[in-house]
């Protein structure tokens, strides 16, 4: 009873491994996938992904992208997965700094800080998420 | 006697270029191999968003988004021309240049394009146009045999972001695309306004398979208009892997070529040099043998 996970980014496979449950997360928020969930193709957004397999539990950062489920196989297409360990404070902070130095007069371009801020958060709830435990 | 040890010097100067195309020979092999991993491993990501694409088609979604639209006048045209940094690649870089010289003269002369720009990627490219007296816009050397995505994507998301407000209304582009081990061809092609999404011309298996039925979070539309800059930045990605794995494949013949002519210049060399050892000492035997026998 076990999932197929698959990420890729345009760079690498980064992750091939079985799961019992995968959280995601989507666009609005978390998602919980287990054994035998309809076919389903999503917008990620930035945030936590953790895959569990017993006790274990394997935390990634994902940037966005999208997911695909389809028959007991989730495959993930993101610019960016990074082992969430390996998120510190001075890189979510460095990434915040950076998205706010973006200029924003226009709507494209405000979006476009928008995005880079909503990644930069994510990578701060991570890191204070370690901190804290 | 002179005319020996000038044979000589020259075998051996020979000999230590053969040495030098040798080594590279074999480093651009390994480099080539990490290059062509890279691409395979790339192709991955381009397959599984062309399936997804595909699969959002067939639900039915209208595919429409700012980056699919070309713009009314195009005022504002990027050639991006993709050479190396290094040299010794035999024709690599010569072809590329020839064809981005002939599209930017194009480009200088049609009435339509008033503000063309030129952006080059390669010390060699760079300094080419420096010699032709042309002055690119933007350049960059940092892309070595192994582009990081990152990179790209920094330059992708500037496009992107130049399309998007009207900066930029066609890119385009000049790099060595990569078809077989024994096949690349320099290819000039318009990345933006994107023409397919999902790039499916790589090979991509186009079979079928049994259309399920999808649940889309939030919509198939919205999904899609999310998916679209993701496959350019996927395509211009793959620009550049292929023109790194050209690079070396241009490298490693022309390095191959270049160790068998110096076999060949060093068999020719040696075989002078004994004939010329040998009449030497034919000559010095016949002084003496002419002195003995004055002698007499």
């Amino acid at each position: 009873m076990e999932l197929k996970c698959v990420v890729v980014t345009p760079e690498k496979t980064v992750l091939d491994q079985a799961a019992e449950s995968i959280t995601l997360p989507l666009y609005d928020g978390e998602y919980g996938i287990e054994w035998n969930h309809t076919p389903l193709i999503g917008r990620l957004g930035a945030g936590l992904l953790r895959l569990r397999k017993g006790d274990r539990v394997d935390a990634y950062y994902v940037s966005g992208g999208f997911v695909e489920v389809l028959a007991n196989t989730v495959s993930l297409m993101t610019a960016r997965a990074i082992p969430a360990a390996e998120i510190t404070l001075a890189k979510a902070d460095a990434a915040m700094v950076e998205a706010k130095a973006k200029p924003g007069k226009s709507v494209q371009e405000m979006e476009i800080r928008d995005q880079a801020m909503r990644e930069a958060r994510a990578m701060l709830r991570i890191a204070n998420r370690k901190h804290s435990s | 006697m002179a005319k020996t040890k000038t044979l000589n010097k020259r075998r051996k100067s020979i000999r230590s270029i053969r040495k030098i195309t040798r080594t590279m020979e074999l480093i651009s092999t390994a480099c080539y191999r990490r290059a062509m991993d890279r691409a395979v491993n790339a192709r991955a990501f381009t397959e599984r968003l062309t399936r997804m694409v595909r699969n959002l088609a067939v639900s039915g979604a209208e595919v429409s988004h700012p980056l699919l639209t070309a713009h009314a006048e195009e005022k504002n045209v990027t050639l991006l021309v993709l050479s190396s940094n290094r040299g010794l690649c035999g024709g690599y870089n010569g072809s590329i240049l020839r064809v981005a010289y002939q599209r930017w003269k194009e480009l200088l002369s049609g009435e339509k394009v008033a503000n063309p720009a030129l952006v080059v990627s390669g010390k060699r490219g760079i300094s080419y146009f420096r010699f032709r007296k042309v002055q690119p816009s933007q350049t960059y050397t940092q892309f070595e045999d192994k582009p990081t995505f990152d990179e790209v994507d920094q330059i992708a998301q500037e496009y992107l972001e130049m399309y998007l407000t009207g900066k930029l209304d066609r890119l385009e582009i000049v790099y060595t695309k990569f078809f077989s081990m024994s096949k690349q061809a320099v290819v000039h092609e318009t990345l933006l306004p994107l023409t397919e999404i999902g790039s499916g011309d790589d090979g991509a298996s186009q079979e079928v398979k049994g259309i399920a039925e999808y649940d889309f979070l939030p919509s198939a539309e919205s999904i899609l208009s999310e998916v679209v800059p993701q496959s350019f930045k996927a395509k211009l990605f793959k620009c550049f892997l292929d023109a790194a794995v050209s690079e070396q494949i241009a490298r490693m013949v022309a390095m191959k070529a270049a160790t068998e002519n110096a076999d060949s210049m060093i068999q020719t060399l040696t075989m002078a040099v004994n004939r010329s050892r040998q009449s030497q000492i034919t000559g010095e035997l016949t002084e003496l043998i002419g002195g003995v026998e004055a002698l007499k």
